[in-house]
């Protein structure tokens, strides 16, 4: 009893320690983190070494004021075993609030599709990754400094890489008065549902008209998508619903707005939307109960089974000396050493006959 | 202090191995009843393998409670998915094989393998419980490092959709195989004998 109380006991124990982990070899997931995430192992001496790999930042057009501008980092030479691959746009390198978010920036879209200043991707086999963020200028104009840091693994497998750009500076312009351009307060859609063909919200300013062009990832040949104004118009409309067609599997679009303050355009950065897939319906309950039928179930067909298959002790079956002295024996004068069992209707042997009279 | 991931890793690599060991033995016993009497083929190495093969499998068993708890834990960020929810079905159904196999090793003796019958369905048992295993640690790879071994096949598991049940059928499908459970160990367990 002690014993199996010293048992479970172990066994509890065993399954409560579990705590928070230290290593993430296959990665963190995309997130808005600070300089080597605020204190990793990439961003400790003892457990990290500078990355061989090149680091270059390139602006994707003019930066003004509030308006959108593509960032593209271009990582090259880089060595690791997962080919996988973290890359931050960071605004400073103190180890906290370095996000671009924190020296007024606003992430319109991630190069996976979301809105964080941190993204995995894998690297190619030759070592290069091109990724591009694109995001609202900070309001205040002048000279504006982004870095892009990378994390890695190696094959050794006991240091954890790290690599940093020079510092980039970005020239952010005074906006012109009424300049059309996104609303700073709109997040590009990541992903839509596979099959969902919901038209598209767009918020922008300062815009009498936009046009949408779409295209899937890959194709060269963009479409102009179908809009339209959420409210009506007087002079300026700053909600647009545009239909962009569903898409199925894992299938990206790409599609380019461009806003118009009369015949004054300005053309924004391609943005990416992927194909998520329908949301899973099943209950973890119900995965519990299935589960648990399934070895009930599984349990009861098998033990059926090797009892089918046990064998069967038969010799009871032959044995019948216990019918035959249980039974009336009738003594035939035309058939002596014989006895008449009725119960069984056969002759059998009269054990007490002691012979012929020879 | 250890992640509930690295902790479910261990519990599972227990699991896996005691399986791998309790399969093969298993699979050599059944074999050895096919093949001619050699030194290989002795009866002191059925009787080993008879004792690894069942010390194999009751550990397994002992420690899939724990891997399917510490799992439980380590799931919490996949907590909807239908990898998930196919990791629970192949668990279960992998408990259940390996229970079967353990209950009639238990109630017949080690002499269940001079039954020919016996000895293959408790061979069949143990590998099918075997894949059942395989699947589920294969399921467990692709939720927190999106791949396995399995990926090497020159086919595709459709581990990533599910057939899914409503709390009300699942929990009717418990209810129908605790009654069987009950209905089948009623009538068969005054029945079986231990094989002498």
């Amino acid at each position: 009893m002690k014993r199996n109380a010293f048992v479970i006991l172990i066994c509890i124990t065993l399954i409560l320690s579990p705590g928070s982990s230290v290593a993430n070899p296959g990665g963190n997931g995309d997130g808005n983190r600070d300089y080597s995430c605020g204190g990793s192992c990439h961003g400790d001496p003892a457990l990290s070494m500078p990355s061989d790999a090149t680091i270059e930042i390139t602006l994707g057009n003019e930066a003004f004021s509030g308006q959108a501008v593509a960032i593209r980092v271009t990582v090259e030479g880089i060595s690791t075993p997962s080919q996988i691959i973290g890359i931050f746009i960071l605004g400073s390198l103190n180890g906290n609030s370095d996000t671009p978010e924190d020296h007024g920036w606003h992430l319109i879209q991630d190069p996976n599709g979301g809105s964080s200043n941190y993204i995995e991707t894998k690297a190619s086999s030759s070592g290069s990754a091109t990724v591009t963020w694109v995001l609202l200028s900070p309001e205040s104009s002048g000279s504006h400094v982004l870095y892009a840091e990378i994390h890695h693994g190696s094959y050794a497998g006991d240091k954890a890489f790290t690599g940093l750009s020079q510092p980039f500076e970005v020239n952010v312009q005074d906006v012109p008065d009424g300049l059309p351009g996104l609303a700073d307060d709109w997040v590009a859609p990541s992903f839509r549902v596979s099959g969902d063909s919901s038209p598209l919200t767009i918020s922008t300013r300062n815009s009498t008209d936009i046009s949408v062009e779409w295209m899937l990832d890959g194709e060269w040949n963009p479409t102009n998508a179908e809009l339209s104004c959420k409210e009506d118009p007087i002079d300026v409309c700053n909600d647009w619903q545009v239909s962009i067609p569903a898409t199925m599997g894992e299938a990206n679009i790409l599609y380019r707005v461009t806003t118009y303050n009369g015949t004054f355009a300005i053309e924004q950065p391609w943005l990416k939307m992927g194909t998520a897939p329908p949301p899973f319906e099943g209950e973890i309950w119900s995965a519990r109960a299935h589960s648990f039928a399934f070895a009930l179930l599984i349990i009861s067909f098998l033990v059926t089974l090797q009892a089918r298959l046990y064998p069967r002790d038969d010799s009871n079956d032959l044995d019948q000396t216990q019918i035959v002295t249980s039974s009336e024996m009738i003594n035939s004068e035309e058939s002596p050493g014989w006895l008449w069992n009725s119960e069984i209707e056969e002759w059998v042997e009269d054990p007490e006959y002691q012979g012929g009279g020879n | 202090m250890v992640s509930s991931a690295t902790m479910h890793t261990a519990m599972a690599e227990i699991v896996i191995g005691s399986m791998v060991l309790a399969t093969i033995c298993a699979i050599g016993c059944s074999l050895s009843k096919f093949l001619p009497p050699s030194n290989l083929n002795s009866p002191s190495l059925l009787v080993t393998m008879d004792r690894a093969s069942l010390a194999g499998s009751m550990l397994a068993l002992a420690f899939i409670p724990i891997a399917i708890m510490t799992g439980n834990l380590a799931a919490e960020s996949h907590s909807n998915s239908a990898l998930l929810y196919n990791k629970f079905v192949y668990s279960g159904m992998a408990l259940g094989f390996w229970a079967a196999f353990v209950i009639a090793r238990i109630r017949f003796g080690e002499a269940l393998w001079e039954v020919r019958q016996l000895a293959m369905l408790q061979s069949a048992t143990a590998g099918i419980a075997f894949l059942m295993t395989t699947i589920s640690a294969s399921i467990g790879g692709k939720l927190s490092r999106g791949e396995s071994l399995l990926d090497l096949l020159p086919f595709e598991l459709p581990l990533d959709s599910a057939a899914i049940l409503p709390i009300w059928a699942s929990t009717t499908l418990l209810t129908l195989g605790i009654l069987c459970s009950v209905l089948v160990f009623k009538f068969t367990l005054p029945k079986i004998v231990r094989i002498e």
